[in-house]
């Protein structure tokens, strides 16, 4: 039996004398036991991290060339991309266990959020949203202003980060360091260990820079200390349920940014001209990857994908192919373990349409051999946006145009987020533009679902630019 | 269309409806096992669709020696389909509830044999699990009558409590415009005045809305002694819990009813039995057993995997599957999506292991007889 201590919590090394009491929960299965070391917090702990946050970041951070911090940023980056890097191991012995994906999720996932995060990423990313990184530095001459501006980011941003993404908590502190801005994290329940040892790395870099970041653990909803922490913040970003944004939003002060990104819904399109046999156990293969990829927790995985009829190769005909891809990848990437709950709904929605099939309707079930790893539906397009089970079920809906399919995707247009588009003739343009008057934010091939690049106006805002302020200068004469 | 019903089947349940009226103290397996072998056989002959389900898993009557090898149908197929076993002879279709998408309600159909076969299991658990002293009472019902809610099986089932063990007196106090309260509260009166004892019996819900109603108006009766409640619903999905301890604290303190007259069911709408508490029973003969929901002899439970659906040894908690001898007319291995043990005299039921949506009658019996505030 291995035991892992691990944190769930950062701290900067110049406050960890003030971190007296902890407690330790401790998770155990037949392998491992894990020793989660959690301190106890109070709101005026908060209050005295924030504080000290927020200094070192005057003293330090704020006035850290763009460049230096784009150095630091890349380095961890690099360095959690390392196999024998000795956090990213322990971050796959701990991620699945509390996670419960699979390891090679979790490890698929390390690669996918830190493979985008390199310098270009980070580069090309400021460039798109703020043309000029050095606006970040000092006043930057503006040739449309005919005068000089600069940006200055958050002082403090509280992050509140959820479990359904393994490794993403990193993209928060990497976005407010950008914004040099001090940053204090809040790891959901659910995956406690990753941010801390993001943080770890950032130190192992340049300690002085992490003397501005750290991660806490409190409920939700734990009224006093989130009333400290977003007291003292200039801005507060959340991941989570949209229940869970929707009640935080009360409670965050006015004159403080809050960018929420509730849960949303992804889709893919493809046209009967690219259902062909050319090509298509990779395009199958593709399609298997959006719908595995962290068993489809994100929010940009799918769960429909609309086939056009009308092809070399047949909607229904397409999802075998598919299934052969589900397969493959389960067994290279395992699903991970999933709750009763989970696996019952599974099972129950798969008995439905089983049921429809044997009773002659246009119908397919297709399924994992064995338990609950993998389900593909086929049915004509009911012209309603059902949501999937999750855990690797796609449902796949016939179309005779693929143009059919706006009314439905209209019908949840709040939730909209990411579609992957193949038609391969004229109207894909027209698709594309009507998808995005309907408020998709990101539009992708089959097979890149997953895979935001660090550019991605991140649910259709402008992640760094929103949280900037501008000084111009306006003056003819020094 | 069938124009006669099968004498194989009238046969059937002929022989079911004896093991049945044999009452509960028996185990008798080795005869389960024959009749419920037998119910396979004629389900797989008569519906088709169930024929082409169990096909597909490579069993036939033929090849099994056990009912635990029976193909169980997910609850969630009677949504999509009619898995009666003589359509044209259904007399009845009860629906599941928790929704008001029709698509999304789950339908059974009995014939009249299977309505037989109800009444029996109803008339045997209920003389043994909720009068073991085998006495009539009044029995007050928190839940509309069969004919104002045909397709509820609770109500057909409280009305047929009502028949077999209700004095005259008895009656639903759900009617057209809602709940009844004033007529339960002169109801109960009556009872403590003339010493009659008394059977309250609906949704749990009902009762902790009627609990509330008499927190609120400061109202407190003191039933004559027999008198027992009688709920089935739980209250998973409802706006809130209410624990076993304080559910029966509040039958205590607002009714007068010891604890042990607190009697809990669990009733599904596509199993035919009721699968009762013993605690009233244990009470009554003086036994020293583990409080658990059990199962008659007519029906077992197992308990599965929730991934694999293969069978967990006892105690081990997973997906409960019942198999129900009553459930002749339609699918008799029902693989529910409730989370449970086995116990040694049936199990224990941890609520739906999906929460997010309701189940169970429950939730159309709280929207009925909840109270206005005035």
């Amino acid at each position: 039996m291995e035991i892992i201590e691990v944190d769930a919590y950062y701290v900067p090394p110049d406050f960890r004398s003030q971190v007296k009491d902890f407690r330790t929960e401790v998770y155990q299965d037949e392998n491992i036991t894990i020793h989660l070391k959690i301190p106890q917090i109070s709101n005026s702990f908060v209050e005295t991290l924030t504080d000290h946050l927020k200094k070192r970041r005057e003293t330090y951070l704020a006035s850290l060339p763009i460049g230096k911090i784009i150095d630091v940023l890349d380095e961890a980056s690099r360095k959690w991309l390392e196999r024998d890097y000795p956090l990213r191991k322990l971050a796959l012995k701990t991620i699945p266990f509390t996670t419960r994906f699979s390891r090679e999720v979790v490890e698929a996932s390390i690669d996918v959020e830190m493979g985008s995060s390199l310098r270009e990423d980070i580069w090309h990313a400021l460039c798109s949203e703020i043309k000029n990184p050095l606006f970040l530095d000092d006043f930057q001459y503006s040739p449309e202003l005919n005068g000089y501006s600069r940006a200055f980011g958050p002082k403090l941003i509280i992050s509140i980060f959820s479990e359904n993404i393994p490794a993403l908590p990193h993209l928060l502190f990497m976005r407010s360091a950008l914004l040099k801005a001090a940053c204090l994290g809040k790891v959901a329940t659910g995956e406690p260990t990753f941010a801390p040892l993001y943080l770890k790395t950032i130190e192992e870099i340049d300690p002085e820079m992490a003397e501005s970041m750290a991660v806490l653990y409190w409920r939700g909803g734990e009224q006093d200390i989130e009333e400290a922490a977003f007291h003292h913040a200039d801005a507060v970003i959340m991941f989570g349920g949209v229940e869970a944004c929707e009640s935080l939003r009360e409670k965050i002060p006015r004159g403080v940014k809050a960018l929420l990104h509730g849960h949303r819904l992804g889709f893919g399109i493809i046209g009967q001209k690219r259902l062909c046999r050319k090509g298509l156990r990779e395009l199958a293969a593709s399609v298997a990857l959006d719908c595995s990829m962290f068993d489809q927790h994100a929010c940009l995985a799918p769960h429909i994908y609309y086939l056009e009829a009308g092809g070399e190769v047949s909607p229904k005909e397409f999802c075998r192919t598919l299934a052969e891809a589900m397969e493959r990848l389960n067994l290279k990437m395992p699903r991970g373990k999933i709750s009763p709950g989970e696996a019952s709904a599974i099972h129950q929605l798969r008995a439905k349409y089983e049921f429809r099939e044997l009773n002659g309707e246009e119908v397919l079930l297709l399924a994992s051999p064995h338990g609950t790893d993998w389900t593909i539906v086929y049915e004509k397009d009911p012209g309603i946006f059902s949501p999937s089970p999750l855990n690797r079920f796609i449902r796949i809906f016939g179309v005779e145009d693929i143009l059919q399919i706006l009314p439905s995707v209209k019908s949840i247009a709040p939730y909209l987020q990411n579609a992957a588009v193949a038609i391969g003739d004229e109207r894909e343009k027209e698709l594309i533009r009507r998808l995005g008057e309907l408020g998709v934010a990101r539009i992708t091939s089959p097979g890149k679902m997953p895979i935001p690049s660090m550019m991605w106006h991140h649910d259709g805002i402008s992640p760094l630019a929103s949280l900037l302020r501008w000084c111009d200068i306006e003056k003819k004469d020094p | 269309m069938m124009k006669e019903f099968p004498k194989e089947a009238l046969d059937l349940d002929e022989m079911i409806l004896s093991y049945i009226r044999r009452g509960t103290d028996h185990q008798d397996s080795e005869e389960f096992n024959r009749l419920a072998l037998l119910v396979f056989e004629l389900q797989v002959k008569y519906i088709p669709i169930y024929r082409c389900y169990c096909e597909k898993r490579g069993i036939h009557p033929e090849n099994i020696s056990s009912w635990d090898q029976v193909p169980a149908l997910p609850t969630d197929a009677f949504k999509v389909m009619d898995l009666a076993m003589f359509p044209s002879f259904t007399v009845r279709t009860f629906m599941t509830s928790g929704t008001t998408k029709p698509e999304e309600r789950g339908k059974v159909g009995y014939d009249d044999g299977g309505l037989q076969l109800m009444d029996a299991t109803i008339d045997e658990a209920a003389s043994v699990f909720l009068f073991p002293e085998r006495i009539k009472t009044k029995i007050l019902i928190l839940a509309p009558s069969p004919d104002t809610v045909p397709h509820m099986i609770m109500a057909y089932g409280m009305n047929r409590l009502k028949e077999s063990f209700g004095l005259p007196q008895s009656r639903f106090l759900i009617g057209q415009d809602g709940f009844e309260v004033q007529v339960l509260v002169d109801e109960l009166r009556r009872s403590e005045a003339n010493g009659i004892p008394t059977t309250i019996c609906g949704g749990s819900f009902g009762f902790v809305n009627f609990f509330d109603y008499c927190r609120e108006k400061g109202l407190r009766f003191k039933l004559p002694p027999g008198s027992r409640t009688l709920d089935a619903g739980g209250f998973k999905g409802r706006s809130r819990e209410v624990k076993r301890e304080e559910f029966v604290g509040a039958g205590e303190e607002f009714l007068g009813i010891p604890k042990y007259y607190s009697v809990n069911l669990l009733g599904m709408t596509e199993v035919s039995s009721q699968f009762y508490d013993n605690t009233l029973r244990n009470f009554q003969r003086g036994l020293d057993l583990p409080e658990t929901k059990v199962n008659p002899p007519w029906t077992r439970t197992l308990v599965v995997d929730p991934d694999t659906l293969e069978p967990l040894p006892q105690g081990k908690v997973g997906l409960l599957r019942h198999f129900d001898l009553a459930n002749r007319g339609h699918i008799a291995a029902i693989q529910t999506d409730d989370l449970g043990r086995t116990t040694s005299e049936g199990f224990e039921i941890y609520g739906r292991s999906r929460g997010e949506e309701a189940r169970g009658c429950s939730l159309t019996i709280e929207e009925m007889t909840r109270i206005q505030k005035d």
